[in-house]
């Protein structure tokens, strides 16, 4: 599904990622831990297209495309999701009008028919109820004065709306307390399938607590440096990142 | 000089007009033709040139509008009584007015200086008082019909009015319409005026006054919608008068024109009024649109708030020049004035100059200008979900204009006026 090999990015003249590798199959978990600076969230938006970062080397595919030469919005339309750390707010932008143009871009680019008021309103409120969202959030503009768990919760709601093949949630925990994370957590893995792969960006084992990996990468100073099973995320949480990173920086 | 103003000056008063009003159009002509053309030297009008205005020949253009002409030009939805002008002329086969409530007059300027002039005379002129400015004294020299409504103390407007003005012909027409707007004491209206152009490569000119007066406690909701065709010239003049407690909220939705002025003169004249001016401005490619507000808190225990919001792209400039005037006894005066640009492209301009004078020590007054670009995180955010970026873009805009549609009083028109955005935005070039 996602396949990366010895991606190198820079933002200005900082050299943030090394030569990682990277290998999602199918229906697969995986988490990325690291420190903060090691460049997990610039993964999560190379991958996704935001401006502001170089690419200097190595390469990305997605669905057999070579996802770095793809345009942000065609990189979604392929499939891809990209959960923000800070969703945006988007004064004046009406959160139905957003949803819909969204899907409809999405199920145009795939040549599928638009989807009717009718036919959208039902699945809008379909998919609201799993997040434990209120019809009220459609009629108001995109994440503005959401507090951090709506503007959080409003994430996986259109992830759950645009069903894509692979998530990026980045930092989908940071900010939330335990009630929401809780929520959220529920709400992704009513997501999980066998044909849909996320990549869970996280500084914390906790949420790992409630969206279980199939596979945990560390992530220091631009590189994979450790791979393993979920049992890694714990052996963190007991030691620190000290404990690999010391290794890491050693080799 | 007063060759390039002819046209405007207009024909003689018709045989058997009152003397006070053959006289009040002696002394604009002549105030006119002493004011001349002014230049880009005169402080009001160093943003704009309003000298090929006065180059170019005008018809009068007959008040002359075929039924299937007017369709197209009528805001779908839109559960409004209509009155229609056709090159400042009122023409009553177009209109729709349903029975007037007792207290409620709306009738042509021209059938009521020849009928009843003293239904208008206290009203006529009596705001307009500016001695130096040229377009309302040309209004009052050439102008010969308009609008009239007024509303007894406690008259009340059942349904919202719609004025409708169209610019038609196939060479270019001159309309000078002047409309009066009086409000009783305690009366309450709402007006949605319409300035449209039939034709969209002709360059018309609509020279309009309004004078609006409004007693204590009168409640005025305007709405005003220009979008007049791509080559013609707007100019209009607004004088508001508030009287205790009153309240005037105006939205100013400016689209169309080759060059667009409006100027929007209000003066509170009893405490505890309020004026609410908000408005929107889209500006592209060779057009200039002109915005003047001069609020004057004469009085104290008075509010006012003036947010104007612009998108301009292409080769597009607008003028903001707003002045808020606070007198030395207008204490617990409340004013915030501000103006925001949206600027979509590098070639386009904006001067901007919000002013405060305050003369007062007790008041609570703020100002603020921004001019700035698409927020490249928020296109970011939507373009990751598979929104294309040219959709994203006119997205962005229209929630920048949100703020100013969502006012408008119905559905039907923050639908029309939405879509009107957004078929230019659609069209304008991307830089």
């Amino acid at each position: 599904m996602l396949s990366v090999t010895g991606l190198r990015a820079n933002v200005g003249d900082k050299e943030i990622l090394r030569g990682l590798d990277l290998r999602i199959g199918p229906g697969e978990v995986h988490a990325i831990m690291g420190p903060n600076g090691s460049g997990k969230s610039t993964l999560a938006h190379v991958l996704s297209g935001r401006e502001g970062y170089a690419v200097t080397g190595g390469t990305a595919s997605f669905e057999g495309r070579d996802l770095l030469a793809l345009e942000p919005e065609e990189r979604a339309q392929l499939g891809l999701f990209l959960a923000f750390q800070y969703p945006v707010e988007l004064p004046g932008v009406n959160n139905t009008y957003f949803l819909k143009s969204a899907l409809n871009s999405i199920r145009k680019a795939r040549g599928e028919d638009e989807l009717d008021a009718v036919s959208f309103m039902r699945l809008i409120k379909e998919k609201l109820k799993v997040l434990h969202l209120d019809d009220s959030l459609l009629k108001r503009a995109v994440n503005a004065g959401f507090s951090g768990g709506e503007k959080k919760r409003n994430e996986i709601f259109q992830m759950a709306l645009l069903e894509p093949k692979l998530a990026i949630l980045d930092e989908t925990d940071s900010g939330l307390d335990i009630d929401a994370l809780r929520v959220v957590s529920e709400g992704v893995n009513a997501l999980r399938s066998p044909e849909r792969s996320m990549i869970v960006v996280t500084h914390y084992q906790r949420l790992l607590d409630y969206i279980e990996p199939d596979f945990v990468h560390v992530l220091y100073k631009g590189r994979i440096i450790r791979s393993g099973g979920k049992e890694l995320a714990l052996e963190l949480e007991q030691h620190g990142y000290g404990w690999i990173t010391d290794e890491g920086a050693a080799a | 000089m007063s060759g390039e103003l002819a046209t405007w000056l207009g024909a003689a008063t018709p045989n058997g007009s009152p003397a006070w009003l053959e006289a009040w159009r002696t002394s604009a002509r002549e105030r006119a033709t002493a004011l001349g053309v002014p230049g880009s030297k005169q402080e009001a009008w160093r943003y704009t040139n309003p000298r090929r205005l006065f180059e170019q020949a005008f018809d009068e253009g007959a008040a002359v509008l075929a039924a299937e002409a007017l369709a197209p030009l009528l805001v779908e939805g839109l559960e409004a009584d209509r009155v229609v002008l056709v090159n400042g002329r009122y023409a009553p086969e177009h209109g729709r007015l349903g029975a007037l409530p007792e207290g409620v007059r709306i009738d042509s300027l021209a059938r009521l200086l020849a009928e009843d002039p003293e239904a208008v005379r206290p009203h006529l002129g009596a705001l307009a008082d500016d001695p130096a400015a040229l377009f309302p004294a040309l209004n009052a020299a050439g102008g010969a019909d308009g609008l009239v409504v007024l509303l007894a103390p406690g008259a009340r407007l059942e349904r919202p009015l719609e004025l409708l003005h169209v610019t038609t012909g196939e060479r270019p027409t001159l309309a000078q319409p002047r409309h009066l707007i009086v409000l009783g004491e305690g009366a309450e209206a709402r007006l949605v005026e319409r300035y449209v152009g039939a034709e969209p490569s002709i360059a018309h000119a609509t020279n309009a006054v309004l004078e609006i007066d409004l007693a204590a406690e009168a409640r005025l909701d305007h709405e005003r919608i220009q979008h007049d065709s791509a080559e013609s010239f707007h100019l209009s003049t607004l004088y508001l008068h508030q009287q205790a407690r009153s309240r005037y909220q105006g939205l100013n939705i400016g689209l169309g024109g080759r060059w667009a002025r409006t100027d929007i003169n209000t003066r509170f004249a009893g405490p505890g009024a309020e004026c609410v001016l908000h408005g929107l401005y889209l500006s592209g490619d060779g057009q200039l649109i002109d915005y003047h507000l001069d609020v004057d808190h004469a009085v104290p225990d008075c509010t006012s708030v003036e947010l104007f919001k612009g998108i301009l792209y292409g080769q597009g400039r607008a003028v903001f020049d707003g002045r808020v005037f606070v007198a030395q006894d207008a204490q617990r005066t409340d004013a915030a004035m501000s103006n925001r640009n949206l600027m979509l492209s590098e070639r386009a301009e904006i001067d901007t100059k919000p002013q405060l004078e305050i003369n007062a020590d007790d008041v609570k007054c703020s100002h603020g200008t921004t001019v700035g670009q698409i927020d490249p995180q928020m296109l970011f955010y939507l373009r990751a979900r598979g929104i294309p970026e040219a959709s994203a873009r006119r997205m962005l805009c229209l929630g920048f204009a949100e703020e100013i549609i969502g006012r408008l009083g119905d559905e039907a028109l923050r639908a029309e006026i939405a879509a009107l955005v957004g078929d230019r935005l659609e069209a304008a070039p991307l830089d």
